[in-house]
């Protein structure tokens, strides 16, 4: 303990006494997501930094995620990549993961709905075998997070069912940032840790400018059956010139699938009720080409409810002829109530750090979700914002100058900016359907398939 | 190489072709096919079953035939049978095997597969394609046609068939298209072309072919129409290509490119229709009778001949 350079457990204590005098705390993280308790968590396990008073505050209830134990999958499903993976296992929350309701896949193929012979597939070499990523519910993982802060005996670092209201300026002598919660409680804190999604009030309270833009699509997803279970290896990406559809795998003959789409067929999408034109359409959109499944929307625009879709649909598949290369998953059926949308965006904060302030996950940049790297990007975050913390303990710095969070900043920024870059350009080159440019990437995906280094290349850096 | 009488010697390209040999031995030599060899296992190694494979190898076969009457063809075939129809078809225009062998040469698979998107994306088109209804004198009642109110697309249909002597079995079944799918869309266009004649009509006499055939180029795409739309006028006499040029060229490339799509027109369906109303709403215009056009300037001429 004599390494502790901060008198705040003293403090604390007298304190507490007055209810309008904040609390100080080393760190308050905003947010409960994936990225707010892998902090608190890698925090808490580091033994560099254990001894930070932590508090993380959520408007939820993690109870909830705590006692989660439905059977049925929640919507909210990620792609974990190895370098995820090995930094749960580095802060001890992968033995709490629940494996039987993740699915591990070793082939990522794509495909082009405007073109036949368009195909990228990555496959990891099966000497070194090493997943190519795995397809997570989020819930299970914010879940193993809790068990691990429980396992660490760090249950009162939790804060939630609670609020912020506001975040301050001090007007005391110790120039922290006092976080204001509903329940009347105040913590002023030596770092303050955003955590808090795309419209991150920590962000607005550091006054970090946040750049990007909509791109007028959303992304629908939902729990999928299949006819097979014999599929769940490949996670499958079809770029339709309205945004890609991805079907993932999940343990046995469930999958998930993403379908980013632009607003009008999205709406469209949302207003169809009856599952049974949904699967016709999925399964559409997996084979048909384009003018089949717009003649669709059409129809189903004019009448969500228009189940001679179905049999239309039906006659086009029944005359496609599969590409030997690949296997198309046949949908059988969607989980009741898992379909839902969200709008998709592009934006990157300005700076991830300020005087006392860390921007982590969402709040520092949200990203198409065509890469699968959203959650993944957090992680990274998390990892590399820890990383800092512990060498600015190591050298005796307070942990809330920006002199010991620049380096986070400086190592996340240029690669996720980067991979927000490629994201933003994939979308836009395959969301179309003009002819000179669908003639270009189809090329270009068929020269990158028979190009085994560029793959090795591109699978090392989104993946490994 | 001689350049303003001076002689230039050709030894700088052996500068090229040295270093390429000594590369090419490099890379290509006895030594290195030998290690390729190794490293892929074959060097002592015999294929047991090579002598059977040998055996079980066919040299020439035609692939599978995707649809009853379907003779696949290879690429070469196609451009034989391509220049062939087209010098026949120039100098034999009315001899049907060679605007069979034209239309289906040139018939790409690109061309093919516009026309159907622009069915796919229609109802009525996505129906016919679905039913994939055949015109022949026995799908249509042509007695029942006879029947019919005189201003009806039927009766026009039938009125045009018995003025011009043909009949719907006149049409050839396609052959040389590979894709199912695409071979009927072929196949209805040829059948439904005597009802492009009936609606505009314009008679089979090579004008009026002319005339339809730039019609349903502008309308349809088929490669062919185009093709006859260019070279056919070559043959024609200088009063033919002025009526074309100044009446029916103008007529088609308009109405062609306003009109909707024709081949998303049901017909079997259609044959009780009123043909003004058609006419106005699939937006066609009808051209001034060729054959009357015709006599009027025949019996000009005779007057001409008779006063001189």
């Amino acid at each position: 303990m004599f390494r502790t350079p901060f008198p705040t457990t003293v403090k604390l204590g007298l304190l507490r006494l007055k209810n309008t005098t904040p609390q100080l705390q080393d760190v308050v993280i905003v947010g409960g997501g994936p990225a707010g308790l892998s902090v608190l968590a890698a925090l808490k396990n580091s033994s560099k930094t254990a001894h930070l008073s932590c508090k993380l505050v959520e408007g939820g209830d993690l109870n909830k995620i705590r006692n989660f134990d439905e059977t049925a999958y929640s919507n909210r499903i990620i792609s974990l990549t190895n370098k995820s993976m090995r930094f749960m296992q580095k802060i001890g929350s992968w033995k709490h993961l629940n494996l039987d309701r993740m699915q591990f896949y070793d082939k990522v193929a794509a495909y082009d709905s405007s073109s036949h012979e368009a195909l990228i597939e990555f496959t990891n070499d099966a000497i070194n075998y090493d997943p190519m990523g795995a397809m997570c519910e989020v819930v299970n993982i914010q879940k193993s997070l809790i068990a691990r802060i429980d396992e660490l005996d760090q249950s009162d670092c939790l804060v939630d069912n609670v609020k912020v209201e506001a975040i301050e300026e001090s007007t005391s002598e110790i120039d922290w940032p006092i976080v204001k919660l509903s329940n009347g409680d105040a913590y002023q804190t030596r770092l303050l840790i955003g955590a808090d999604g795309y419209n991150s009030p920590v962000r607005r309270y550091a006054g970090i400018e946040s750049r990007g833009w909509a791109y007028d699509s959303f992304g629908t997803v939902g729990v999928l059956k299949l006819a097979s279970d014999q599929y769940n290896l490949v996670s499958l990406q079809r770029f339709l010139s309205s945004g890609p559809l991805a079907i993932l795998p999940l343990p046995e003959d469930d999958a998930t699938f993403v379908w980013s789409a632009k607003t009008e067929v999205a709406s469209i999408l949302k207003s169809i009720t009856n599952d049974k034109i949904f699967v016709a359409l999925i399964n559409a959109a997996l084979r048909l080409e384009e003018t089949d499944l717009k003649y669709a929307l059409n129809k189903l625009q004019v009448n969500p409810d228009d189940t001679s879709v179905i049999e239309d649909l039906q006659w086009r598949i029944e005359l496609f002829e599969p590409n030997e290369q690949l296997d198309i998953p046949v949908v059988i059926g969607v989980q009741p109530g898992s379909r839902a949308s969200f709008p998709l965006k592009m934006s990157h904060a300005d700076s991830y750090v300020g005087p006392r302030v860390a921007l982590i996950g969402d709040a520092a940049h949200t990203i198409h979700p065509l890469a699968g790297q959203g959650l993944n990007m957090g992680q990274a975050d998390v990892a590399s914002l820890v990383a800092a913390i512990e060498t600015g303990i190591d050298r005796g710095l307070d942990i809330g100058s920006t002199l010991v969070l620049e380096p986070y900043f400086a190592q996340c920024f240029p690669y996720n900016h980067a991979l927000l870059g490629v994201c933003d350009k994939l979308h836009k080159i395959f969301s179309n359907d003009v002819y000179p440019i669908i003639l270009v990437r189809s090329f270009g995906m068929r020269f990158m398939n028979s190009l085994t280094p560029i793959k090795d290349f591109m699978i090392k850096t989104l993946s490994v | 190489m001689i350049a303003a009488g001076k002689f230039v010697p050709m030894v700088y390209k052996r500068s090229l072709v040295t270093p390429m040999a000594i590369l090419g031995g490099l890379f290509y030599s006895e030594s290195n096919r030998l290690a390729d060899q190794m490293a892929a296992g074959k060097l002592h190694y015999k294929d047991a079953n090579s002598e059977l494979n040998k055996s079980m190898k066919i040299q020439f076969s035609r692939p599978e035939p995707q649809y009853p009457g379907h003779v696949p063809l290879y690429t070469l075939e196609r451009i034989l049978m391509f220049l062939g129809s087209s010098v026949g078809s120039y100098f034999h225009p009315e001899r049907n095997e060679f605007i069979v062998g034209l239309g289906e040469s040139t018939a790409l698979p690109v061309v093919l597969r516009h026309i159907q998107k622009t069915m796919l994306s229609d109802p009525i088109g996505r129906q016919i394609l679905k039913e994939k209804p055949r015109i022949t004198s026995t799908s249509l009642d042509l007695d029942y046609l006879r029947a019919l109110p005189p201003n009806t697309i039927g009766h026009t249909y039938i009125k045009w068939l018995d003025r011009e002597g043909v009949s719907p079995d006149t049409r050839v079944a396609v052959k040389f298209i590979n894709d199912p799918e695409l071979a009927y869309i072929y196949q209805r266009y040829r059948e439904c072309h005597d009802f492009y004649h009936a609606v505009t009509g314009l008679p089979i006499i090579i004008e009026g072919e002319i005339a339809v055939k730039v019609f349903e180029f502008m309308n349809i795409g088929i490669p062919m129409s185009g093709l006859g739309a260019l070279f056919a006028p070559l043959r024609l006499k200088p009063s033919q290509k002025e009526r074309l040029f100044n009446i029916y060229y103008p007529w088609a490339i308009r109405t062609g490119v306003n009109s909707r799509p024709l081949m998303n027109v049901y017909w079997e369906h259609m044959l009780e229709k009123d043909m003004d109303e058609f006419r106005t709403e699939m937006n066609i215009e009808q051209p001034p009778d060729l054959r009357i056009l015709r006599k009027e300037y025949f019996e000009k001429l005779k007057r001409k001949k008779l006063i001189m």
